[in-house]
């Protein structure tokens, strides 16, 4: 019993991961319309510039916390400008073309991401996590050990889902995104400034990859470029299940799928395995759910 | 019609008769290079009938090459058969595998489409080509080694008759590429053409749509199980490595570069493909004004992205598409019109 309520642990971790990146992948669905499947490398990427922070030169003098804040700090900016770059240089310019010239436009980008990666990373090899507490912080609820990076990410997670939607629902920009969302040529009569809005959604998307990215060293998954750039996978049938639109359902999603792949592994030793389990989820869900397509697919 | 079809065949043969020895004075990391490149050709090839004539988008061609080597190598090498058979085994496998993902794709496309088959080609890359539960499939870690072959009395095994397998390798490519070219002008190409253009229009034209999409998936399966099934013939052995997402990711993005509606720029994408990174790990290291450097694979990767993004940017209709349109003009054929019909995946 024990054991089940330990993987139950490391499956609602995973999924709390899955749900996260999900929600950056829904929030730049929605905006701007670009499937983005160089989600996960944007996330990699960031989270190498963090760990190249916290492992690559020397702290002298300064305290754990100090330095651990320095490197999560220095991953995020990084993830921040990298969504504006990438904004700047080459979504606006492909606003009006077919959503999956836009979807084969993020190949080229994951394919640049993880290549550039590895170049400075060095491929296939396995990296030290980094520790956002000391690792022998663990709180023992009904027998069971949970460590504090499980707790740290599930509710980062739930905080971030919340505060997207309080966003989206409450604040005027995030009245802008919805209606931007809607109807860009519409919002932009209104005018909402697209361009901004665009922006901002993918500063917001890559932001919060690098937290899925940054969340994920301490839980002792393999950790290289290749493992983070394809957790993309998982997050699209997480996303999915939220019908690339729902951020409630997303997050459900996420941890659903979390948990369906981990229970298997009780009794199935096999690395790829969770792999078909995510492909069944994505199978089930589009051909269930939407059989006409997505939402917003025909723009 | 018939002298576009004489025209196609001759200029097949000339291109065969003319590229057949080419390889023969370079040393044998070039003569591999030469037969890699039309392995990849052929999953190019695959790319352009999927999703340049059918409009199907498919991130999973190096899954479907990799089904047909190990089909072609567990063929030969475990059962024992004559390498013929395991190329038809290969690639038979590879056209089962075709419709079974073609189903889904009878509901999606677009995104979805690309989802699913980036979902398949992770399967195949980290469960299938690496599970225990699929030895009997792939080998297990050592993979299938291949050592002697013969394609009806031509021995073509890598280690001393790699031109020979080459041969025969781009008299298949030669063949695959005329009747690519021939398929277009004809009943079933304008049919999947009309899917690609709409898939709402063509069914209400009577269009059978379960048909002609199976139809699709199933031959750029086998077009990419062809070329994949002569690698373990090729290489010597199958690994999951050549056949993992990122090569999917890669011949997707290569062949939109190139050009995804051309017949031409899949053998410009197979060539780009295998010679470029072994020039680059071969040559790419050394000082220039006193400052070292050291030009791995990964740079040709980086290069592959970066270039697919500008060419989407900038070149909609690929690198041949664009020359063709430059030709065009400069004939007074289409002028100033080439970029009309731009249409890119």
């Amino acid at each position: 019993m024990s054991e089940f309520a330990a993987y139950t642990i490391i499956g609602l971790s995973l999924g709390a991961i899955f749900a996260l990146a999900a929600l950056g992948i829904v929030l730049i669905y929605r905006v701007t319309g670009v499937l983005n499947l160089a989600h996960g490398a944007m996330g990699m990427f960031s989270t190498f510039v963090a760990w190249q922070v916290f492992y690559g030169y020397p702290h002298p003098g300064m305290p754990t916390w100090a330095v651990t804040a320095e490197a999560v700090l220095a991953g995020l900016a990084f993830a921040v400008v990298l969504g504006l770059l990438l904004e700047l240089l080459v979504f606006r310019w492909v606003r009006n073309r077919p959503q999956i010239v836009k979807a084969v436009i993020t190949i080229g980008i994951l394919l640049a991401l993880q290549s550039a990666a590895s170049l400075i990373w060095k491929n296939n090899q396995y990296h030290l996590p980094i520790y956002l507490a000391p690792q022998d912080w663990t709180r023992t609820v009904a027998g069971v050990p949970i460590g504090f990076s499980s707790i740290l990410v599930v509710g980062v997670t739930l905080a971030l889902a919340f505060g997207l939607g309080a966003l989206l629902r409450w604040t005027a920009f995030g009245r802008a995104m919805r209606a931007v969302s809607d109807n860009p040529t519409t919002a932009a009569l209104w005018g909402v400034r697209v361009d901004t809005v665009g922006a901002v959604s993918w500063m917001l998307g890559s932001l919060v990859a690098a937290i899925a990215g940054i969340l994920i060293t301490p839980l002792g998954i393999n950790f290289d470029t290749t493992s983070l750039t394809l957790l993309i996978v998982d997050s699209l049938a997480a996303a999915l299940i939220g019908g690339l639109v729902s951020l409630p359902l997303t997050v459900l999603g996420g941890f659903l799928l979390g948990l369906l792949e981990t229970y298997p592994t009780i009794w199935i030793q096999s690395l790829g395995f969770p792999r078909l389990i995510a492909l069944v989820v994505i199978l089930t869900v589009l051909i269930v759910r939407s059989p006409r397509g997505l939402p917003g697919a025909a723009r | 019609m018939m002298p576009g079809h004489i025209v196609r065949f001759v200029v097949a043969i000339v291109a065969f008769a003319i590229l057949a020895r080419l390889p023969a004075g370079l040393d044998g990391a070039f003569q591999f290079d030469a037969a890699l490149a039309l392995i990849w050709g052929f999953g190019i090839l695959s790319i352009v009938l999927l999703t340049g004539y059918a409009g199907q988008v498919s991130l999973c061609q190096a899954t479907f090459a990799g089904v047909g080597a190990y089909g072609a190598g567990m063929t030969v090498a475990s059962l024992h058969g004559g390498y013929l058979l395991g190329i038809i085994v290969g690639v038979l496998l590879a056209m089962v595998l075709g419709v079974l993902v073609g189903l889904p794709a009878l509901r999606l496309h677009g995104i979805t489409l690309a989802i699913v088959t980036l979902g398949i080609a992770l399967v195949f890359d980290k469960y299938v080509f690496q599970d225990h539960l699929f030895d009997w499939f792939t080998g297990g870690s050592g993979g299938w080694q291949v050592t002697q072959a013969n394609i009806l009395g031509i021995s073509v095994d890598s280690s001393k008759h790699l031109l020979a397998a080459y041969d025969v390798l781009l008299a298949l490519f030669c063949i695959t590429a005329v009747l690519m070219v021939n398929l277009h002008q004809s009943g079933a190409g304008r049919r999947l053409r009309a899917i690609r253009d709409s898939e709402v229009a063509a069914s209400t034209m009577g269009v059978n749509m379960t048909r002609y999409k199976l139809l699709a998936f199933a031959m750029s399966a086998g077009i990419a199980g062809l070329g994949g099934s002569f690698y373990p013939l090729v290489a010597g052995s199958v690994s999951p490595q050549p056949f993992w997402v990122f090569t999917s990711l890669q011949l997707a993005a290569i062949g939109v570069l190139m050009g995804v509606r051309y017949v031409p720029a899949a053998a410009l994408g197979g060539l780009f493909m295998a010679v470029v990174p072994d020039v680059l790990t071969r040559y790419g290291h050394g000082a220039f004004m006193g400052r070292v450097y050291d030009i791995s694979y990964d740079w040709f990767q980086l290069a592959v992205g970066v270039l697919l993004v500008l060419q989407l940017i900038l070149l909609p209709d690929g690198v041949w598409g664009d020359i063709r349109g430059h030709v065009a003009r400069v004939r007074g054929v289409l002028p100033g019109g080439a970029r009309k019909q731009v249409r890119t995946a």
